[in-house]
């Protein structure tokens, strides 16, 4: 007769697809934990940050695509998103993780620019 | 792919999740898999600035677990002021949800019949099947022994009509 009294909106697998929250809320519990300092986290705070990140993933995709090259041809692409967040602001926290494909493009570029300033033959 | 600086940038959403929304949210769009990869990367990061920034407001204040205020004031003060209405909504619907199941379990324990009531009632079922199993099975028992019987008697009866009527000498004796 035990119900478990810390049952989230989640777990309703059976009724229908109309869920309150989709990325599993365990998983966003151990990633927050892992952030340095960080103790303990309310069950509804929670809640908050799995459905906030749910809306990022959202908005991250709809911006990166509605600014993106591929809007004619139906397709995104690394580096529609990596562009999003270099030209949006609230997104500029995601470049730390972008430098390594960004930081090569930058180099043909520059690698360019040198050839060009040298007037080498290749 | 972004490098991994020790165990904490290992746990990520699963990429299973993250195609689901994607696909939810950019219907018939193709998507590279570098950019997927990156999705859920920055999910993690999403995640960590704001635990971060949480964190850092509930130190301030006096309390030692991170309340959903303190991340309300964390998505409004990083930029995601947007995103905030959505969230409250969905909590309230998260604890709709759980009241309903805490509901529906006291209903059911309110039948009118106590726990204790209903655990002596099975207890009672359980032992008046074991019962009637025995008395079957001793039935049964019963009744394999009487034909087991029968059987001897009728086959005793038999040998004993053939050493009478029959010619043949018959010297065996059955013990049975």
């Amino acid at each position: 007769m035990k119900m478990s009294q810390n049952s989230s909106g989640k777990d309703d697998q059976a009724s229908g697809s109309k869920k309150p929250i989709s990325l599993p809320i365990s998983r966003v519990r151990l990633i927050m934990k892992s952030s340095p300092d960080v103790s303990s986290i309310n069950q509804d705070a929670l809640f908050l940050t799995t459905k906030a990140t749910e809306l990022f993933v959202q908005h991250l995709a709809l911006s990166s695509f509605n600014n993106g090259s591929g809007k004619e041809t139906n397709s995104l692409s690394y580096s529609d998103l990596a562009n999003t967040a270099q030209e949006t602001e609230t997104f500029h926290f995601l470049t730390d993780i972008l430098p390594k494909k960004i930081l090569a493009q930058d180099y043909l570029n520059s690698l360019e620019q040198m050839q060009e300033e040298e007037g080498a033959d290749y | 792919m972004a490098s991994s600086s020790g165990n904490d940038d290992d746990l990520t959403i699963p990429r299973a999740a993250i195609n689901k929304m994607i696909k939810e949210t950019l219907p018939n769009v193709r998507v590279a898999n570098d950019a997927r990869e990156l999705v859920v990367n920055c999910c993690t990061e999403f995640i960590h600035l704001i635990s971060s920034e949480a964190n850092e407001i509930c130190n301030k204040s006096d309390k030692k677990t991170i309340s959903p205020e303190h991340v309300i004031n964390a998505l409004e003060s990083l930029g995601f002021a947007s995103y905030i209405t959505e969230v409250k909504d969905v909590l309230q619907e998260c604890k709709t949800v759980a009241l309903k199941r805490r509901k529906a379990s006291s209903r059911l324990e309110n039948l009118g019949i106590p726990e204790e009531e209903l655990l002596r009632q099975q207890q009672e079922l359980f032992a008046k099947a074991r019962q009637q199993q025995a008395e079957l099975a001793q039935q049964e028992w019963l009744q394999m022994q009487q034909a087991a019987q029968q059987a001897q008697m009728a086959a005793a009866s038999a040998t004993a009509a053939q050493q009478a009527g029959s010619s043949q000498d018959e010297d065996e004796e059955d013990d049975i």
